[in-house]
C-alpha cells in the first residue's frame, strides 16, 4: 500500500513537472510584455500589416543585418487585420518591440494612452528627418510636436493608370489639370465608352478607396493648409469645401455611365481587380484611379504585370491648374512600444538609415529618402512613380490614415460606402461623420 | 507540435487537477468530527464551482456594466450618455430592428424546417432518412465564416458585361436581366433576410436532429390510439405529436433565439454591417476594435444581456415546471 501511494506520487510530481515545462517553452517563443519584448535577448518583434511579396520582400530585406548584427527579427504579418491585431495585443499587454503602421491614425491613438515610444530617444531623429521627402514625418507627429512614428517607405496615390497600348491608339492626351481630365472622360464617354474603373469593396474596410478619392479632391480644392485642418478636426469634418470635393468626385466618376457598373457596381466591385477589365479585348473601362501598389502583382492580370511597361500607362492626378500639383500618399510608420531596448534602437537605425533598400520595386516600395537615386528602380513605370512623388509641390499624407481610427477607419469608409450606395444623401453622411469624430 | 502536446498536457492536467482537489477537500472533510462532516460537504463541493462562476462571469459582467458608465478608455465617468447616443443614433436604432428582424424570423424557420425535415424523414426509408439527414446536418458542421464565404458565390455582383461568379446573377443575366447587387438591396430589408437564409440554412440541421429524436420518442401507442379515434394524420400530428414533444421545440426555439442575438460572423463576412444590416454584436465589435470605444461597447453588451434576461428566465421556468412534472 505504502509503496503504491509512492508510485502515485511520483507520477503526480512528474505530470506536473512536464506540464510547468511545456508551458515555459512556449513563453519563451512567444516573447513579449508589458512595453514591447524582454530587453538585451537579441530578439525583436516586428508587426506589419501587409502579406504577400511585400512581406517576404520585407523580411528578405532584413536578412543580412540579421546575420551581422547577430539580433534575431520575429516577423508577424497581420496582412488581413491589423488593426484588430495590435490593437487586442497591445490591450492585452503584449505589445510588440515594432509595428509598421500604415495608419498614423492608430498609432496617434496609442500615443494618447501612452503605449508609444518618443522617437528622439530611439534614433537621431533630426539626420533622420533632413533625409525625408519634406511632409512625410509630419503624419507620425502628435500634437506635443514629438515624433512617434518614422516612414521607411513611401506610397503615392495622386495616379491614373491606363491600358498603354489602347490610350495611344485611341490618341487621348495625357490631362494637365482637372478640366483637361473632365474633357478626357468626357470625350471617351461620347465614344460609348466607359471611362472609369472604380471599386471600393474591401472586405470589412470596404469604402477606403473612396476616401482616397475624396481627400484628393479635398486637397486640390481646399489647398494643403484646410486640407490639414480637415485631418486634424481644426474645421468640421462637413464644412463646405468637403461637401465640394464629395460632388466633384460624384460629377467626374459616379455620373450615370462614367463608371463601370454604376454606383451600385462601384461599391460590390472589390478594389483589388476593379482596374481589370481595362485590359478585357475590348475594355470595358480606361482609367483608374489608385496608389502605387497596384502595379505589384496580384492586382492587374498576371500577363500584364510581367510586361509592365508596355502594357500599363500612368499620369499624375492633375491638379486645378499645371503649377498647383499636390500629391496624396502614404508610408509605413515605423514605431516602438516599450524602447528601452538597444536591439531595437539599433533595428530602427537601419531601417530609417541610407543603407535601408527596401523590399523591392515589384511589391511596391517607393524610398521616403529625397536623395534615394532613381536608378535604384528598375522598371519605367516605377521611375514615373517616384518622380511624380519626389516632386510633389506638396506632399499631403493621406488624412483617412491620420485620422482617429473611429472615424478614418471606421465612420469615415462607412459613410463613403452609404454615401455612393444610396443609403444616405451626402448631407447626412457627411453630418454622421462629422458627429462620429471622438471628442 | 508543442502546441498540441501542450493542449494535451493542459485537458490531461486540467482534468486531472479538478480530480485531485476534489479528492483533497474530500479528505480534509472526512476528517472533521461526524455532524461537521455533514453539514460542510454540500458546500466544499458546490464551492469551487460557485468560485470560478463568480471570478470568470459575476464579476465580468459586474465591471461591464460598471464600465459601461464610463467614457471610450474606462477613466471617467460619463452618467448615462453611452447609452444616449447609442440609442439616439439612426444608424443604431437601424441596428436594434435588424436584430429584432432575425430574433423575430430565423429561430421561427430554423423551428418550422427543422420539425418538418425530421417528421418527413421519420417516413422514408431508413437509407433514405440517414442520407437526407445528413445532407441537412452538414452545414452545420461549417464554421459561420465559411458558410459566409460559401453564400458569398451565390450572391457576389459583378458589373455588366463581366463574367457573373455568383449564382443568383449567373441566373439573373442568363434570363436576360441586368446583375442586381443583392447585398445592397435594403429595400424592405432584402439584403437582411439573404443574410438570415445564410443562418437558417446552418442551423436547420440542428433543430432537425434535437427534433427527430424528439419525434421517435412519441410512443407509438398514443400514434395509435388516435388513429383509432379516428383522427386524421394533421390532427394526429398537431394533437399528439407536437405537445408531446414542446419541451425540446421550446428548448431549440431558445437556444437558437440566443444564437441568433450573438449573430456575428455572417454580418460581418458578407457585408461588415454596411448597407443598413447592421446587428448588435458587429456593432459591438465595432465599437471596441475599431472605434476603441470601451464604454460603448460596454453600453451595448449591457443592453444585449438585459434582452436576453427575459428568455433565460423562461427557459429555466421551463425547465423546472417539466422537471416537476417528471
Amino acid at each position: 500500500m505504502g509503496r503504491r501511494r509512492g508510485l502515485q506520487r511520483v507520477a503526480l510530481a512528474g505530470v506536473v513537472a512536464l506540464t510547468a515545462t511545456a508551458c515555459l517553452a512556449e513563453e519563451g517563443g512567444g516573447g513579449g510584455g508589458g512595453g514591447g519584448g524582454t530587453a538585451g535577448d537579441k530578439s525583436v518583434e516586428i508587426v506589419f500589416g501587409f502579406g504577400g511579396s511585400q512581406s517576404k520582400g520585407f523580411q528578405e530585406s532584413l536578412k543580412e543585418f540579421q546575420s551581422t548584427s547577430g539580433i534575431k527579427i520575429k516577423f508577424t504579418e497581420a496582412s488581413q487585420s491589423f488593426d484588430t491585431l495590435i490593437r487586442s495585443r497591445v490591450q492585452g499587454n503584449n505589445s510588440p518591440d515594432i509595428a509598421l503602421f500604415p495608419q498614423p491614425g492608430l498609432l496617434l491613438d496609442f500615443v494618447k494612452q501612452n503605449k508609444l515610444t518618443d522617437l528622439s530617444t530611439q534614433i537621431d531623429l533630426e539626420k533622420v528627418k533632413g533625409s525625408l521627402v519634406p511632409g512625410v514625418l509630419q503624419a507620425g507627429t502628435a500634437d506635443d510636436g514629438k515624433a512617434y512614428g518614422v516612414p521607411i517607405s513611401m506610397n503615392v496615390k495622386s495616379l491614373v493608370f491606363y491600358n498603354k497600348p489602347v490610350f495611344e491608339k485611341a490618341g487621348y492626351t495625357v490631362p494637365k489639370t482637372q478640366q483637361e481630365l473632365t474633357a478626357l472622360t468626357e470625350k471617351i464617354k461620347s465614344e460609348g465608352k466607359t471611362p472609369w474603373c472604380f471599386g471600393i469593396e474591401s472586405g470589412p474596410a470596404t469604402g477606403w478607396p473612396a476616401t482616397d478619392w475624396l481627400e484628393e479632391y479635398v486637397l486640390r480644392l481646399g489647398g494643403p493648409e484646410t486640407y490639414q485642418k480637415w485631418v486634424k478636426h481644426q474645421i468640421p469634418f462637413n464644412d463646405p469645401v468637403v461637401k465640394q470635393a464629395a460632388e466633384a468626385l460624384e460629377k467626374l466618376v459616379l455620373t450615370e455611365g462614367n463608371v463601370l457598373g454604376g454606383r451600385k457596381g462601384v461599391v460590390s466591385n472589390a478594389f483589388s481587380t476593379s482596374a481589370n477589365p481595362m485590359f478585357n479585348p475590348t475594355p470595358g473601362c480606361y482609367l483608374h484611379r489608385q496608389g502605387n501598389f497596384i502595379t505589384q502583382k496580384g492586382f492587374f492580370p498576371d500577363k500584364v504585370v510581367a510586361d509592365i511597361d508596355n502594357q500599363v500607362g500612368v499620369f499624375y492626378f492633375p491638379g486645378e491648374s499645371e503649377d498647383n500639383q499636390p500629391v496624396l500618399g502614404g508610408g509605413d510608420l515605423a514605431a516602438v512600444f516599450g524602447g528601452k531596448d538597444d536591439d531595437t534602437k539599433q533595428v530602427m537605425a537601419f531601417l530609417t538609415g541610407p543603407d535601408y533598400k527596401g523590399w523591392s520595386e515589384e511589391s511596391g516600395f517607393l524610398s521616403p529618402l529625397k536623395a534615394f537615386p532613381l536608378d535604384n528602380y528598375k522598371s519605367e513605370l516605377t521611375k514615373q512613380i517616384a518622380k511624380i512623388g519626389y516632386e510633389a509641390s506638396v506632399f499631403g499624407f493621406d488624412g483617412s490614415d491620420q485620422m482617429p481610427g473611429s472615424v478614418g477607419a471606421g465612420s469615415f469608409w462607412k459613410g463613403m460606402v452609404s454615401w455612393i450606395s444610396g443609403q444616405k444623401d451626402l448631407d447626412t453622411a457627411l453630418k454622421d461623420i462629422e458627429q462620429s469624430w471622438p471628442s | 507540435m508543442i502546441k498540441v502536446i501542450n493542449a494535451l498536457l493542459a485537458i490531461v492536467a486540467g482534468v486531472g487537477g479538478a480530480v485531485v482537489l476534489y479528492w483533497l477537500l474530500n479528505l480534509v472533510v472526512e476528517r472533521l468530527p461526524g455532524r461537521w462532516e455533514d453539514r460542510v460537504k454540500p458546500f466544499v463541493f458546490i464551492g469551487p464551482a460557485v468560485l470560478a462562476i463568480g471570478v470568470f462571469l459575476i464579476y465580468p459582467a459586474v465591471r461591464t456594466i460598471v464600465f459601461s458608465f464610463a467614457n471610450r478608455t474606462s477613466t471617467a465617468w460619463v452618467g448615462t450618455r453611452n447609452y444616449t447616443d447609442l440609442l439616439g443614433e439612426r444608424d443604431f436604432q437601424i441596428t436594434l430592428v435588424n436584430t429584432l428582424l432575425w430574433i423575430a424570423i430565423v429561430p421561427a424557420f430554423v423551428v418550422v424546417l427543422g420539425l418538418g425535415v425530421a417528421v418527413l424523414a421519420d417516413r422514408l426509408s431508413p437509407r433514405g432518412e440517414k442520407l437526407s439527414k445528413t445532407i441537412i446536418f452538414m452545414p452545420m458542421a461549417i464554421s459561420g465564416v465559411a458558410s459566409a464565404a460559401i453564400w458569398r458565390f451565390i450572391y457576389e455582383a459583378r458589373p455588366e458585361g463581366e463574367p457573373q461568379i455568383g449564382l443568383q446573377n449567373a441566373i439573373v443575366t442568363a434570363l436576360g436581366f441586368d446583375p442586381v447587387a443583392w447585398l445592397q438591396l435594403d429595400t424592405f430589408k432584402v439584403n437582411s433576410f439573404l443574410l438570415m437564409i445564410i443562418l437558417i440554412w446552418a442551423q436547420a440541421g440542428f433543430a432537425m436532429v434535437l427534433l427527430s429524436a424528439a419525434v421517435k420518442g412519441v410512443p407509438d401507442e398514443t400514434l395509435e390510439a388516435a388513429r383509432i379515434d379516428g383522427a386524421n394524420e394533421r390532427q394526429v400530428f398537431f394533437r399528439v405529436v407536437v405537445p408531446q414533444i414542446w419541451g425540446t421545440i421550446v428548448t431549440v426555439f431558445i437556444t437558437v433565439v440566443i444564437g441568433v442575438m450573438k449573430i456575428f460572423d455572417v454580418v460581418y463576412v458578407m457585408t461588415g454591417g454596411n448597407f443598413n444590416t447592421n446587428v448588435v454584436a458587429v456593432r459591438f465589435f465595432q465599437e471596441l476594435i475599431t472605434n476603441g470605444n470601451a464604454g460603448r461597447a460596454a453600453a451595448i453588451v449591457v443592453m444585449l444581456m438585459i434582452a436576453v434576461l427575459p428568455i433565460m428566465v423562461y427557459q429555466v421556468r421551463q425547465f423546472r415546471a417539466e422537471e416537476a412534472a417528471r
